[in-house]
């Protein structure tokens, strides 16, 4: 009846609290399919919370969950069968091989042919035939991803999907995690790590101390970007018109270095600097971390407050 | 293809459900426990010839005092299901059982929380109500395993050792033992489901089981026990003699239905909670 494709995660007001730990208040989380979403926040900001939430394993005080536009409690084992979850804290039956669990998994979900799990396992070059116990964390995480991945689901939801794998995995899963979207399916990955965002995500919602602050196009983010310039001048004259531009903000440095954050277009100070002893410049993208950060500070300070002079680290 | 020696591998097994696996996880628990209650039953009939000659020792125990004599089901020991009664099922097979219940049951659930499997499990598509009743009929299996061995034990023992036992008698004696032990083996599965916590699902399980049997034993002694006993399953399971007298009344029945009821709670409370992390 209605034409508009339901939600794959649809979260309304909801809220959870705990006795003696913080939980979530008031949490709107609206995911649309076919995107890579990001729950952004430090530990203990209540992204697992959230993410338990999603699976029915544990039930808000208040507020709606609807997947796939159902009620999450009323139809939890249908909901169920269209997700794949990797936990953040994994625990796998260690006296199990990994081709045991899997199968097991799969009969679970009347789902996939050994032939098509494997095709995962390959990918990950994960050895199946060795009990779990003996895993090192790494290979552990492969098979929680494989499980999770394994009859391609609808919505992939991923609870710190990259902790503990070496670099050459990471990349892998970051692949995977764009193929998944690419097929049209939907990947909700929780990350503390804002560089893993900056390279699968579309969307990021950041929580922090258990609310919502934001939910924010990746693409705006990077467009409201401003770029790092540090300059070095020979003898160490710096230009008077430098602090006066428009947009251009100096960080703190060393005496011989001058370091600005500009918003806006570079080229009025690259006019500037034209007409200065310029012994060396760099000019970089700041990386994900550094937006993030300039895009709280401008959500808790005044509108139209220049925070381009946050103090880096 | 495979990595190391063909030969470091054991060959996969494929478990299709959660009654599967909990099975195949005992499955060496459920072979030891069931071989030591068979050797326990051979072993303890061995001695019965002994004592049937021996008229010392009928004394003896016709000495003991009326308590003693009452806690530990000693009635006749001068016949075969008197003697087997004494030695075994008024105590010490019920007690393994239960031991045996109680401590699978306390971790069916509870256990799958506690190492953290419970969310990996539980994302896959099977209810609540599924997976725990899966886990009870695993409990269910092993405990009727238990109660074959003991069987067993009989069959074998009574016709080398002259016990004279029933058919009758010792299938209500085995049954008796069998539906005692899951009646405690799904209390400890309800405390699990209920709170998560596979302590105290086998602590206080122990507990009411320790209650249950003294009140059931004691019950003949101490004239304010008598009112209290029906509420002790010990009294409905064997407080007959099932081995001597075959199965009694309707007091058998009290078991599947008690059991059924905590499994019935734990659903409802289980399915209601929020899963540990």
């Amino acid at each position: 009846m209605i034409a508009s494709v339901p939600l794959p995660i649809d979260l309304q007001d909801v809220t959870k609290r705990y006795r003696g730990a913080r939980g979530v208040e008031h949490v709107d989380l609206e995911v649309p399919s076919g995107r890579v979403f990001a729950f952004l926040g430090p530990n203990g900001a209540g992204k697992t919370t959230t993410i338990r939430i999603l699976l029915d394993l544990i039930r808000p005080d208040s507020g709606a969950v609807r997947l796939f536009g159902q009620d999450l409690r009323s139809h939890s084992v249908e909901i169920r069968r269209r997700i794949g979850y990797l936990p953040g804290d994994l625990s796998l039956y260690e006296n199990l091989t990994a081709r045991e669990l899997l199968t097991h998994f799969a009969h679970l979900r009347r789902g996939p042919p050994w032939s098509s799990i494997e095709e995962l396992t390959a990918r990950f070059d994960l050895q199946v035939d060795r009990p779990i116990r003996t895993l090192s964390k790494g290979n552990r995480q492969k098979v929680g991803l494989v499980q999770a991945l394994m009859g391609r689901p609808e919505l992939v939801i991923l609870d710190e999907p990259t902790s503990g794998l070496d670099p050459l995995v990471q990349a892998e899963v970051h692949q995977l995690v764009r193929d998944v979207a690419r097929d049209g399916r939907t990947v909700f990955l929780s990350s503390h790590v804002l560089s893993e965002v900056g390279e699968v995500a579309d969307q990021v919602g950041i929580i922090r101390d258990g609310v919502m602050v934001a939910v924010e196009e990746v693409a705006a983010l990077r467009r409201r970007a401003v770029h790092y310039v540090d300059v070095r001048f020979g003898g160490g004259v710096v230009p008077e018109a430098l602090t006066t531009l428009d947009g251009v903000a100096r960080r703190p440095s060393a005496a011989s270095e001058v370091r600005l954050v500009v918003t806006g277009p570079l080229h009025p100070l690259l006019a500037v600097l034209s007409g200065a002893e310029v012994e060396d410049l760099t000019i970089r993208e700041p990386d994900l971390e550094d937006i993030f950060f300039t895009f709280m500070s401008n959500n808790r300070g005044s509108p139209g407050d220049e925070t381009g002079t946050r103090v880096v680290a | 293809m495979r990595p190391g020696p063909v030969s470091s591998l054991r060959r996969p097994v494929v478990l299709r459900s959660v009654l599967h696996r909990a099975l195949h996880e005992h499955r060496r628990s459920v072979l030891a426990w069931s071989s030591s209650l068979f050797t326990l039953v051979v072993m303890v009939a061995a001695v019965f010839p002994t004592i049937r000659g021996n008229q010392q020792i009928v004394k003896l125990y016709d000495n003991y005092p009326k308590a003693l004599r009452s806690l530990f089901g000693i009635t006749d020991l001068t016949t075969g299901p008197g003697y087997m009664n004494a030695e075994i099922f008024s105590l010490m097979a019920p007690l393994l059982v239960i031991v045996f219940a109680v401590l699978w049951g306390g971790d069916l659930i509870s256990g799958e929380e506690e190492r953290g499997t419970m969310d990996i499990l539980l994302a896959n598509p099977i209810s609540r109500r599924r997976l725990l009743i899966e886990k009870w009929a695993a409990l269910a299996a092993g405990s009727t395993m238990a109660g074959a061995a003991l069987a067993a034990g009989l069959a074998f023992a009574s016709p080398i050792f002259g016990l004279g036992i029933s058919v009758e008698g010792a299938a209500a004696a085995v049954v008796s033992v069998v539906l005692l032990g899951l009646l405690y083996g799904t209390v400890a599965l309800a405390v699990g489901a209920t709170t998560g916590h596979r302590g105290l699902a086998r602590g206080a399980t122990t507990g009411l089981a320790v209650a249950a049997y003294l009140i059931s034993s004691l019950a003949g002694l101490v004239g304010w026990l008598k009112p209290v006993r029906p509420l002790s399953p010990w009294y409905h399971a064997l407080g007959t003699d099932p081995l001597t007298h075959g199965f009694v009344g309707v007091h058998l029945l009290v078991l599947p239905l008690l059991t059924a009821a905590l499994l019935i709670g734990s659903v409802y409370f289980f399915d209601r909670r929020d899963l540990a992390v």
